[in-house]
């Protein structure tokens, strides 16, 4: 219980710190706390091949893109309030309510879940028995998220190479925004 | 063992800040960043409620984590799109302020 505790407070220290932080690369090197949190308490759900995953995908490769990202934009700390003037009260009050109201209805719902009594015989979630599962039952999903990812590459790298790529790089910080869009 | 309603808890907790976060920010990276605290929050409460359900067979516990597996892959290119289309906005209006891409177009 001690150690879910910590995990849950790093968890939600780390989210508060992904919305508060003025500076883009704080906010991602907080939701990496967050996520190798996260991936801790994967494995005291027993889901040891989810951890890992976690820590290299997620961790790894997006949060690296981020930074990238982060870098290339060159966004610096100056953000202005939102155009909006309510939405930050109205933000902050609706989310008060809507965690309190989904921990409440967890917390005093006494229908039993199935099983409760014997939650902890779940040894499993290695790689073997996720994989089993994978390439038997769920091999059409499995196969539909190779496709999406092979799409998602199209997809970026059309995006990346818009425009004639022999062209000059056009100036920055003057770029005119009625620019006329060249289809590459 | 922890009783699984306090991960539901937390998991609810992480969704609201990530909504906070998509709400009240303007910077699209920084949009983007809670969409990835949002995600986890639900990856949370599946691998929860999987182990809730493992009482009743290997098979009903492990689909939750396959079920979180091809959520990671769905993010992951999720990501990858979406960093893209933010770096070919930049390229043509050198801001990513939300509330000022109101049309669609780059």
């Amino acid at each position: 219980m001690i150690g879910f505790v910590i995990l849950a407070l790093v968890m939600l220290l780390g989210g508060v710190g992904v919305v508060t932080f003025r500076q883009p690369v704080h906010a991602a090197l907080s939701l990496v706390a967050t996520l190798l949190a996260l991936a801790v308490t994967y494995v005291t759900l027993q889901a040891h091949f989810l951890a890992a995953i976690q820590v290299i995908v997620y961790a790894g490769a997006i949060m690296v893109l981020f930074l990238f990202v982060i870098m290339l934009l060159n966004v610096q700390g100056q953000e202005p309030a939102p155009h909006l003037r309510w939405m930050r009260p109205a933000a902050y009050a609706g989310a008060l309510v809507v965690a309190a109201g989904i921990a409440t209805i967890a917390f005093i719902d006494r229908r039993p879940l199935p099983g409760a009594d014997q939650v902890a015989a779940l040894q499993g979630g290695s790689a073997e028995q996720v994989g089993t599962l994978l390439f038997s039952h769920y091999v059409l999903a499995f196969q539909l998220v190779g496709v999406l990812l092979l799409t998602g590459i199209v997809g970026a790298v059309s995006l990346a190479q818009r425009g004639n790529p022999a062209a000059p790089a056009e100036p920055r910080g003057e770029a005119a925004p009625e620019r006329e869009l060249t289809h590459g | 063992m922890v009783p699984t309603p306090y991960y539901i808890a937390v998991s609810a907790l992480l969704m609201t800040i990530g909504s906070v976060g998509v709400l009240t920010r303007r910077s699209a990276i920084m949009v983007f960043l809670s969409v990835e605290l949002m995600l986890n929050a639900a990856n949370l409460a599946i691998v929860a409620f999987a182990r809730q359900w493992s009482a009743s067979g290997v098979e009903p516990a492990l689909s939750g984590q396959a079920a979180v597996f091809i959520i990671l892959a769905i993010a992951a290119a999720e990501v990858a799109v979406g960093l893209g289309i933010l770096v070919a906005i930049f390229r043509n209006r050198v801001s990513t302020d939300v509330d000022e891409l109101s049309e669609v177009r780059l």
